[in-house]
């Protein structure tokens, strides 16, 4: 038997290991982590050409993201316009409040149809709620239909990325998955005839099945109609062939105008997958006559949102299309590939969306798991502060920790407590100082290098070696020299800045 | 239904505190400012750019007069080596060229549709820029599976319906459609080692004629 296609990845915030742990399993698998980077560099080097070659690039970030930021300021409206327009053109409007109150709505509806099955465009909002293992557990199969979401289906993964969730498995990997479940002993490991194969395994379901359920990237509040991004044309085969069709789409999704979306396509297929345009975009808007569903629902999920939209530095977060161009560009995901956050949304967005979504009880570990270097708001296409909201989070991390009694003995608590005494008063500082070199200096070798320290100190020696404490502090050669002017012999030289 | 309504009312009682005072949000600049809505090419240009996306899509692209369309429609069929093809139920009749068999789509099954193995359509416009073609599913255009099941496409676009950015086509809509399709090139993939394959689900060969009107 195959091993699966992750070991330890475990994609719930609420039972996930903290990112540093987590990390360390894809740190150990070097074959994964050269899928993971071979993918990010294909992407990274066509996006940056597409954006330089776009000569109004800057005007049409500031364009989305002041389209976004006024749909989430006026979302209440929007959403109720939405819900009136679709209802208008016989769709039917669902609201849950969180994850089990649409996995239920979800059930319901497809148990009206008698739906054993169900095909499936990729939805990350349907993987958040973890509708998949939850129908199936209820007696109906989804079959997922994106090419990425059927390796992980067929190989028991787990999503890695949100564009291209299947970024971390390589070519001999998809061969050997397709080749086990679909039969196939002589597939060879040719992307054109692995695509070849999901497509004969996939035609028939489509042409079968007659109920399909999806996400959507955009909700129109003027027309009430959803639109969809895609390049494969599955998405376009679940809109159009089934009989009824479920869209599952977090409230923060609508926009207000059928216009907006002259900035929003412009900006979303470039940052996603570098190209000019996807392939295929699809919008409709309740049921046609004659032209796809005729049994259309949209449940509208909160599921943590609204809690965001309530909080002004962090509303931002809600800005965000899901282009992915953050994660791409993001040095700690580059490394640790998407598992490690423990999220459905990994990489620099996951980071600050999960524990939100969480109301911040789990993934506390995820706002630290960036290095500020600020990469992600350069490229983001709505400008999501991400740092600045990073750094929010880890103030709430902090705040919550410290008044925990465990919390108390912790070492590094209790080393801030005493630092906070030390440096409250000078002479409590000197002392220190004086104390600190006497103790180093049992540590420090000849080089001048401490290379090991005892206890808690060993987590910083561990990867890193400590220069040893020089003799003598600034502050006590400044006073040396101000209490004997005639001795400046050991006044070392001053290098003084060539004025402008 | 009762607790579903509740979560309506819950949900939104929950949006409004959230977004109130409006001026919770740091101000956002104005997004009408600064991206270009209009573009500056030259009709001859703005078409050649059209011919150059497409084709760096993998589509064909052939030039053709209004007089010599019948003509240029049946040279692009006899190449595709096919024989059944569905056409829209509001395709001119001039376009359905004879020595193919053709299926018009007056309610065709789904059966009927996936068993033919081309398509020919008219198109609402064109975006020269993304090289993207945008269908409004109008009677000439056909319902959206007409255009997804054949997995040979032909769309026949007349110049004056070329625009060279998104934002001209949005300014063409008066009122928006219920249904809009926009594709740009044929069916594609690259979720394997990012390695971009033509065709998955969709038309696997999208070819155009581009008449100039």
């Amino acid at each position: 038997m195959s091993p699966t296609l992750q070991d330890h990845a475990e994609l719930d915030p609420t039972l996930a290991e903290p990112f540093p742990q987590a990390a360390l399993h894809v740190l150990r698998n070097p074959q994964l982590r050269k899928n993971v980077t071979h993918a990010i560099d294909v992407i990274q080097a066509k996006r940056a050409k597409l954006v330089a070659e776009k000569k109004d690039w800057e005007a049409l970030r500031s364009a989305a993201s002041a389209i976004r930021a006024q749909a989430l300021e006026d979302l209440g409206p929007y959403l109720e316009q939405f819900e009136d327009r679709c209802t208008a053109a016989g769709g039917h409007v669902h609201w849950a409040s969180d994850a089990a109150e649409a996995r239920q709505i979800i059930l319901d509806l497809l148990r009206q149809q008698n739906a054993t099955e169900a095909i499936k465009i990729k939805t990350m909002t349907s993987a958040e709620i973890q509708l998949n293992p939850f129908l199936e557990s209820h007696g109906v199969r989804a079959f997922e239909t994106d090419l990425a979401e059927i390796i992980l289906q067929l190989g028991e993964g787990e999503p890695s990325h949100i564009v291209v969730p299947a970024l971390h498995v390589n070519r001999s990997q998809v061969r050997e998955i397709f080749a086990r479940r679909m039969g196939l002993k002589n597939l060879s490991d040719d992307p054109q005839a692995l695509t070849a194969a999901a497509r004969a395994y996939l035609r028939q379901k489509f042409l079968t099945i007659p109920t399909a359920i999806s996400g959507a990237n955009f909700l129109i509040a003027e027309t009430g109609s959803v639109a969809i991004v895609e390049s494969e044309g599955n998405g376009r085969m679940c809109l159009t062939l089934p009989r009824t069709l479920i869209t599952l789409v977090g409230i923060e999704k609508a926009l207000p105008r059928f216009q907006d979306l002259e900035v929003m396509l412009q900006v979303l297929a470039r940052s996603a997958t570098g190209e000019r345009m996807n392939p295929y975009t699809s919008l409709w808007t309740g049921v046609t006559p004659g032209d796809g569903p005729q049994n259309f629902h949209v449940v509208l999920l909160d599921n943590g949102r609204s809690s965001i939209l309530a909080r002004p530095k962090h509303r931002q977060t809600l800005k965000c299309i899901r282009c992915a161009a953050c994660i791409n560009a993001c040095p700690v995901y580059r490394q640790t590939g998407g598992h490690a956050y423990g999220s459905v949304y990994p990489g620099p967005i996951g980071a600050i969306l999960t524990p939100q979504l969480q109301h911040m009880h789990h993934a506390q570990s995820l706002p630290y798991a960036s290095s500020l270097c600020g990469a992600c708001y350069e490229v983001c296409p709505v400008k999501i502060n991400i740092p600045e909201v990073l750094l929010e989070l880890r103030s709430e991390v902090v705040n919550q920790e410290r008044h925990q009694v465990l919390r108390f003995f912790d070492p590094m608590y209790l080393g801030l407590r005493i630092a906070n005494l030390l440096f409250a008063r000078a002479w409590r500082f000197h002392l220190a100082q004086r104390l600190g070199r006497i103790g180093a200096r049992l540590f420090t070798r000849k080089d001048g290098w401490i290379h090991s320290l005892p206890s808690i100190g060993g987590k910083w020696t561990q990867t890193r070696d400590l220069r040893g404490l020089p003799p003598q502090t600034f502050h006590e050669w400044w006073a040396a020299r101000a209490g004997s002017p005639a001795a400046p012999v050991q006044t070392p030289p001053v290098h003084t800045k060539e004025a402008n | 239904m009762t607790p579903i309504a509740d979560s309506r009312q819950l949900i939104l009682d929950r949006i409004r505190a959230a977004t109130q005072p409006a001026s919770a949000a740091a101000p956002e600049e104005n997004s009408s400012a600064g991206y270009i809505r209009h573009g500056s090419l030259t009709q001859e240009a703005c078409l050649h750019l059209l011919i150059e996306r497409l084709r760096e899509y993998d589509a064909e692209v052939v030039e053709s007069t209004p007089e010599d369309l019948p003509a240029a429609i049946a040279t692009q069929l006899a190449a595709s080596l096919k024989r059944i093809f569905v056409a829209p139920e509001g395709l001119p009749a001039a376009w359905l060229v004879p020595g193919f068999e053709w299926k018009i789509d007056c309610g065709l099954t789904i059966d009927e549709i996936e068993h033919s193995e081309g398509v020919v359509t008219a198109a609402f416009c064109a975006v020269a820029d993304s090289g993207t073609i945008v269908l409004h599913h109008s009677p000439a255009e056909g319902r959206r599976l007409l255009t997804l099941l054949p997995d040979w496409h032909l769309c026949i676009l007349r110049s004056s319906q070329v625009v060279e950015t998104f934002p001209e086509y949005f300014s063409r809509v008066q009122v928006p459609p219920a249904l809009v399709t926009w594709i740009s090139g044929p069916s594609a993939t690259a979720d394997i080692e990012m390695t971009r394959i033509k065709g998955v689900h969709g038309p696997r060969f999208l070819h155009v004629i581009l008449v100039h009107d």
